[in-house]
């Protein structure tokens, strides 16, 4: 067992750091015979990355559209949860109001963003209104969907304990919850960063979206390129260093480790962890 | 086991409970008195109303008609629920808590803090004879552990009166059985009163002080078989309790 592991991760290695090169040998063979606007090679790109770090606006812009994405983000968590916890608690409402979901999950988000241009002109609110206008129904359908997975029998066990209302929320309904929360949220902080772009492109004068507009206006095409590598960057390091972790340590109870205890088929219905199906209608 | 103390009040007190479901008497007329440290069986068929009465002797489930008194005290102004437990069919174990955290649930809708409720959880740990597997998760245990682990945390929360709905009936019958001198032996511990639903003739006579035979339309007390008799530990083989067993299926 013990020389397995380091043996599959080397092999992992391998094929990832071949992948890489490969993608830029290609890359640096197509730059050769394309003209730089088009397609400026791995050098000039570098080049730009150094450049674009070393610009005085690099660390507003970087801040200003987080800023932007984690307010919208917030609130569409917040309004999303309590929205979604209301339909999930009321079969009534959730049937009068389901039509009004399929409606904003078909809406573009260029769409938001062409009525937030109208309603909110250059401002921060428009980026925001954007990302919360995307991220929002997305919380809201995977947090109703784990509310309607709430197993009644935990919540019997709870009142059998004579626990209040906030107490059987906060111990059987949250946990329940969580994991399709979490599978929810993940894609609508995915989407309502991308979103966020489009929004600064049009709707707001600093930020990463509003550089890369600019950029392509001034066909500076490898500023666009290093700002995609840096986007790209940031995602991963979010994605490896901070959600991954969270997931592996939140639901650590799935995995059966810890030792070789006694194992045995359990009985109970654990809810599973398969993401929630979300509709997929974002542009 | 005849020194059952029928002067002092009794821990659970019936008087004419009665329970409908739309048009269909679930329950009428039930009077059961249940005695401090008395083990007590429901039996009878399906329909005959037992859970419902025991869901009503545990206060969750409201009567239509009749009144509850707990250790003499009206169920309208009593106030220590949390001294009645109640063990479920299913184990219920919560898959996101470890056993600890499981055994520990019922505690925290108590005063109890902390390291009060931790305290607590690992001697009901050790009573049932799992703290080695404290830091477990659910889905890693046995069945037979996993109803161990059920029955600490009712007994956490150091109940007067134990409520059990048919608690061992999805074990193996090797399993049943310990889990019932496990059972026999903590309940002689702490004293508390158990009244537990069974279909399992076997089972009633084993555990029981007295058996309450319920029939159906309406859901309503036959008889009441005392046992106090009966010596213990009380054995399946045993031609005594065969005997009692036997004498029990035929009239079921």
């Amino acid at each position: 067992m013990s020389s397995t592991f380091p043996r599959r991760f080397l092999t992992l290695l391998a094929q990832r750091l071949l992948l890489a090169g490969v993608i830029l040998l290609a890359w640096w063979w197509g730059a050769q015979h394309l003209p730089s606007f088009v397609l400026p090679g791995p050098d000039k790109v570098t080049q730009a990355l150094f450049a674009l770090w070393n610009s005085e606006t690099f660390g507003r812009d970087v801040v200003a559209t987080c800023r932007r994405v984690l307010l919208g983000f917030g609130i569409a968590t917040v309004v999303g949860t309590l929205l979604g916890l209301a339909l999930g608690a009321s079969r009534a409402l959730a049937r009068f109001f389901e039509p009004l979901l399929a409606v904003f999950n078909t809406v573009s988000s260029a769409i938001w963003a062409i009525f937030a241009i109208i309603w909110f002109g250059i401002s921060d609110a428009t980026t925001v209104f954007v990302v919360f206008m995307t991220a929002m129904p997305l919380i809201l359908t995977s947090v109703w969907q784990g509310a309607q997975t709430v197993e009644p029998q935990y919540v019997d066990l709870a009142r059998s304990f004579r626990m209040s209302r906030a107490q059987v929320l906060r111990k059987i309904y949250g946990p329940s919850i969580l994991p399709h929360f979490f599978s929810g949220a993940r894609l609508a902080f995915g989407f309502g960063w991308r979103v966020s772009l489009v929004a600064e492109t049009i709707g707001s004068s600093d930020g990463i979206g509003y550089r890369l507009r600019q950029a392509a206006d001034l066909v500076q095409t490898d500023q666009v390129f290093a700002w995609t590598v840096l986007l790209v960057a940031l995602m991963l390091v979010i994605e490896g260093g901070l959600l991954k972790p969270a997931e592996r340590w939140l639901f650590r109870w799935k995995s059966a480790s810890k030792g070789s205890r006694s194992v045995a088929p359990s009985s109970t219905p654990a809810s599973s962890p398969s993401p929630s199906p979300v509709p997929s209608s974002q542009g | 086991m005849s020194a059952l103390v029928r002067d002092e009040a009794p821990a659970l007190e019936a008087r004419g409970i009665g329970k409908r479901y739309g048009r269909l008497d679930v329950l009428a007329g039930i009077d059961l008195a249940v005695y401090p440290g008395e083990v007590l069986a429901l039996v009878g068929p399906s329909g005959c109303g037992k859970s419902s009465l025991l869901n009503i002797l545990s206060g969750l489930l409201p009567p239509d008609a009749g009144t509850l008194a707990i250790a003499g005290v009206p169920a309208k102004s009593f106030r220590h629920w949390e001294r009645i437990a109640y063990m479920f069919q299913e184990d219920r174990l919560l898959p996101w808590r470890s056993v600890r955290d499981n055994v520990a649930f019922g505690l925290e809708a108590t005063q109890a803090n902390g390291a009060e409720r931790l305290r607590r959880a690992s001697e009901a740990l050790r009573k049932v004879g799992l703290e080695a597997v404290a830091d477990a998760w659910p889905h890693e245990l046995s069945g037979g552990m996993r109803s161990r682990v059920a029955l600490a945390r009712s007994l956490a929360v150091q109940p007067s009166v134990l409520l059990m709905d048919e608690p061992f009936s999805k074990l193996d019958p090797q399993t049943r059985s310990q889990m019932h001198s496990e059972l026999l032996r903590l309940q002689r511990g702490s004293g508390a009163t158990v009244v537990f639903v069974t279909h399992d003739m076997e089972e009633a006579v084993v555990l029981a002080d007295r058996i309450v035979r319920l029939a159906p339309n309406p859901g309503r007390i036959v008889e009441v078989v005392d046992l106090t008799g009966l010596t213990r530990p009380r054995v399946p083989v045993d031609p005594a309790v065969t005997e009692q067993i036997r004498l029990l299926r035929m009239r079921g």
